[in-house]
């Protein structure tokens, strides 16, 4: 009965250091996951949020890109629209905000393939938005890459993808 | 007051309690998902806000059937893993193409290798359909789906070719 406990002791041991072990040192498939919930939550807002917040979290949004990143989004109902450069991202999050008052976005679904490199990785992601007085939500899937600049993993291309050919 | 609460033998109730545990996470999780259609494309059979109950197991012996109302994933993945892993977000579509079979639209109407499909779930009056569309033919694991609901512009319809391997299960109407 002793032997039993102390190999159940050692096995909870050794599960609570291997869980203690991915909590320090993500592998980059979690890094990327956490980058993009931090992203989906600036991109978020509520009704009158302050203007100098609303700034700020523009240029922290932006922060998860790359200084050369490509956005291509091809939406049937709301066109085609091409971003390049982190600039562009900070004046299309102000021109979203000007345009709704509150904005829901999620990633509820994520699909991370990491490059056998591991300093790049591309997330296949179902983006779900809701705007202020929608009783629906928008949902498309988006394909964003990944790649380790300086220690940091941004975005550095992001494009829609049609789901059923 | 004890024995109401945890029976004559608690060994015994424990057991029962973790055996009915494993049962709800086994047949919620893995074998039927529970789902809540949100838009009009697949009216009039299923109406906006209603629930469904999609079986994962209806596709293990049996391949797809053309007019089976199925659930389909949105993200293409070879992970075993995620193909466990039950999506946040789904299609809820028809198929009506099947592997190898060439499908296309002339005047709102389906046709599978240039024959007309009778699809006695479609209300045209109600929702008239004016798609055309190029012939296409279907790969060796690819199903064509497309919602009941076709009165509005294919591009404002999500419709098309999907993998095998997408489909999660058949809806229970």
């Amino acid at each position: 009965m002793k032997m039993v406990l102390r190999l159940v002791l050692l096995a909870a041991l050794i599960a609570a250091g291997v869980w203690l072990w991915t909590i320090l040192f993500p592998g980059p498939e979690k890094i990327v996951r956490e980058r993009l919930a931090q992203a989906a939550s600036e991109a978020s807002f509520q009704s009158g949020e302050n203007p100098l917040v609303s700034a700020a979290r523009a240029e922290t949004l932006a922060g998860f890109f790359s200084t050369n990143v490509e956005l291509n989004i091809n939406l049937s109902e709301h066109g085609r629209h091409n971003f390049a450069g982190r600039d562009e991202i900070i004046q299309a999050a102000a021109g979203v905000r000007s345009a709704v008052s509150s904005l829901k976005v999620q990633f509820p679904d994520m699909n991370i393939t990491v490059g056998p490199d591991k300093l790049s990785a591309v997330a296949d992601v179902v983006v779900q938005v809701q705007a202020a007085g929608d009783k629906d939500y928008y949902v498309q899937e988006m394909k964003f890459t990944f790649q380790k600049i300086g220690g940091d993993w941004l975005i550095t291309r992001v494009e829609t993808v049609r789901t059923l050919s | 007051m004890r024995r109401v609460i945890f029976g004559r033998n608690l060994k015994l109730t424990l057991l029962r309690a973790a055996v009915w545990v494993v049962v709800c996470v086994v047949v919620f999780k893995l074998l039927l998902v529970h789902i809540r259609v949100d838009g009009i494309s697949m009216l009039p059979t299923c109406p906006d806000q209603s629930v469904y109950w999609v079986n994962r197991l209806a596709y293990v012996r049996n391949p797809p059937q053309r007019g089976d109302v199925v659930a389909i994933r949105f993200i293409q993945t070879d992970k075993a893993i995620s193909h466990l892993e039950t999506p946040g977000i789904m299609l809820l579509k028809r198929i009506i193409g099947r592997p190898g079979e060439t499908i296309s639209f002339v005047k709102g109407r389906v046709l599978i290798n240039g024959e007309v499909l009778d699809e006695p779930y479609e209300n045209y009056e109600k929702f008239p359909c004016d798609w055309n569309s190029a012939p296409v033919t279907l790969g060796p694991n690819q199903y064509y789906v497309v919602g009941d609901n076709r009165s509005m512009a294919p591009e404002d319809h999500v419709h098309g070719e999907c993998e095998r391997n997408q489909i999660v299960g058949k809806a229970r109407l």
